[in-house]
């Protein structure tokens, strides 16, 4: 019963991660660069959204509501003033570039913030939970799992379906030959960069009315989309989803051997992964 | 007609002079210096040595790291355990820690390997991470609360400055001393090809592989004895100071600001940071802002750094790898 309450905690907690993930794997795709602000920006969102609902008095739905087009004009800046200059064969520039602005980023959020610990008040929700069989769930991560579920789906069936799918698959294949056929590699980086980061808006909501937020969390969070993505392996967004929940559920177990063992207990199993199946678990073929 | 490769020019000579020059001074610096500028010349060795290590790494092997304070803790852990946990001497514990780093470096690439450029870069981190996590949860190097090198006060402050400064001098010679003998060696025309195009030199016969394992391996030898040095002097030692990012932070300015891919613009990226550190560290975030900013200018707009717009002026390198071919005149035949 303990252990089976630990893999559906590691999963619920792999909803989040995989609203993490979406937006990483989305971006090393199409572009093959990792933005190292990815983190960051979970942060920077969360702290907008709470001092938002801080200073406006408005709900928890209404600040995703906002946080959301907010993360999605973020990251359609972000591409065309600063990573259109930086993508190409070589990963140093796109690396150093975001490594920079990380940097900048998290102390700059110090500076307006202050290092305290914040989180985003839910009205109750945060206590609320349903009976499930002999085990009771929280409704919040139960509402992040789904809504991470949606966003994984929607997101594939946009790249499968639509005709901006297409061109994104496209420009990802072969930048030039897209260029040829009519596809405006630019544009698609930036709109890929905007979704990514959208998607963004959501995790930054959740995860300030799940637990608490500090500048300097960022870097945690990058390295756990980086993981889910890896594990999941590398191509499809169901990948980096199936990969969120193994580390949701890796660590989750991990936190019950030892509370010190909970974060490492991840990592141990990206490493893992990594010896054994380094083309991911759920590597689709080509 | 005859031909003849030259590769030293009269800038390198001095530049020769001056560095063992600047070798013997440190090492002479218990007999004259005070206290504080040894320590600070200690501490200045200690980022050059970082630096050049990951300029080999990303100027050269094509690997970008950000975690090389992974082998940074590890060699001083592994310092602080042999000294102070198991009696042997400081100075040679600081020699023998090194293995540590060495050993690891091992399956770390073979892992890593395998993960695609900036995913390569994001999976060092993930190894620092699991280090410092590891530090903090093992008994024998006293979990979070971290170690003293108590050993120490075994020595007169004379007798440690004696030891700081020659080890100091040790780790520049090895470090600079020794990327410059490699890159002037046959394998410095393999790097060179490898940092320029990849493919390109594979098709020239270099093992890119290979190469780009040993490069690894040594830059975490090399970085690990930076490490061993700055904490020895530190005389302690905790998992988040170990394992910090500002290590990684710290080379990556230096390097990208002095001008990766050459040996001058380390030097003069780590002597900015070093006073940039000592006058306006006291601003805290504001100057940790400026600094990213920095980085973030120098990755878009001036790649080749100062040491490059420097060049453009005048072409007189310090440490020249580059080969000249010269006709000698008057040979007849």
């Amino acid at each position: 019963m303990h252990w089976i309450e630990g893999i559906v905690q590691g999963i619920l907690l792999g909803g989040l991660y995989a609203q993490y993930a979406l937006g990483m794997a989305l971006m090393f795709g199409v572009m093959k660069i990792v933005n190292v602000t990815h983190g960051d920006l979970v942060i920077l969102l969360a702290l907008i959204g709470i001092s938002l609902a801080d200073l406006a008095g408005i709900g928890p739905w209404s600040v995703l509501a906002t946080l959301v087009p907010i993360g999605a004009a973020i990251g359609w800046l972000l591409q065309r003033a600063m990573l259109n200059r930086v993508v190409g064969n070589d990963p140093l520039p796109s690396l150093i570039a975001t490594f920079g602005l990380s940097i900048a980023l998290q102390n700059a959020m110090l500076v307006v913030w202050s290092a305290n610990t914040r989180s985003l008040p839910g009205g109750g929700i945060q206590q609320a939970s349903v009976e499930i069989g002999p085990l009771f769930v929280g409704v919040l991560p139960l509402i992040v799992l789904i809504c991470a579920t949606l966003l994984t789906g929607g997101l594939d069936a946009v790249l499968r379906f639509t005709r901006y799918g297409r061109s994104l698959r496209a420009a990802s294949a072969d930048v030039e030959a897209a260029a040829m056929v009519g596809v405006n590699p630019k544009a698609v980086y930036a709109t890929a960069t905007a979704i990514a980061v959208g998607i963004l808006g959501f995790a930054a909501t959740f995860q300030a009315m799940r637990s608490t937020v500090a500048p300097a969390d960022g870097p945690f969070q990058l390295i756990y989309a980086f993981e889910a993505v890896i594990i999941g392996g590398l191509g499809s967004v169901w990948g980096a989803f199936t990969g969120a929940m193994i580390l949701g559920v890796s660590q989750a177990i991990g936190f019950r051997i030892n509370p010190g063992f909970g974060i490492l207990a991840g990592h141990v199993v990206f490493l893992a992964v990594l010896a054994i199946r380094p083309q991911g678990i759920f590597q689709r073929k080509s | 007609m005859s031909y003849r490769v030259e590769r030293m020019t009269l800038s390198g000579r001095i530049a020769l002079v001056v560095g063992a020059l600047a070798l013997c001074t440190i090492v002479s610096m218990p007999w004259w210096a005070s206290q504080g500028l040894i320590r600070d010349v200690i501490t200045l060795a200690c980022f050059i040595a970082v630096a050049q290590m990951w300029n080999m790494l990303a100027g050269y092997g094509g690997l970008v790291s950000v975690g090389q304070q992974a082998f940074v803790g590890v060699a001083a852990y592994a310092m602080f355990v042999m000294a102070q946990t198991w009696g042997i001497n400081p100075f040679v514990a600081v020699g023998l820690s090194l293995i540590a780093p060495g050993l690891l470096a091992v399956p770390i690439y073979l892992l890593l390997h395998r993960l695609e450029g900036p995913y390569f870069a994001i999976g060092t981190w993930v190894v620092a991470e699991a280090l410092r996590l590891v530090a903090t949860n093992m008994p024998l190097v006293n979990g979070g609360a971290g170690m003293s090198l108590r050993v120490m006060t075994q020595f007169s402050a004379h007798e440690r400055a004696i030891a700081g400064s020659f080890l100091a001098a040790l780790l520049l010679l090895v470090t600079v001393g020794g990327s410059y003998l490699l890159l002037r060696s046959r394998y410095g025309i393999a790097l060179t090809a490898m940092r320029d195009n990849p493919v390109a030199a594979r098709s020239q016969g270099v093992d890119v592989q290979r190469l780009r394992f040993l490069i690894f391996v040594a830059a975490a030898i090399g970085t690990g004895f930076a490490g061993a040095v700055y904490f020895m002097v530190q005389l302690r030692i905790t998992p988040p100071s170990a394992f910090s990012m500002e290590w990684a932070n710290l080379a990556i300015f230096i390097v990208m600001v002095g001008g990766i891919g050459s040996i001058e613009g380390v030097l003069i990226g780590a002597v900015i940071y070093f006073f940039a550190d000592r006058w306006f560290g006291e601003y805290g975030a504001s100057y940790l802002i400026v600094l990213g900013l920095l980085t973030l200018t120098t990755a878009l707009f001036f790649r080749e750094g100062l040491w490059g717009l420097w060049r453009r002026t005048i072409d007189a390198p310090w440490f020249p790898t580059r080969r000249t071919l010269i006709r000698v005149e008057g040979d007849a035949s």
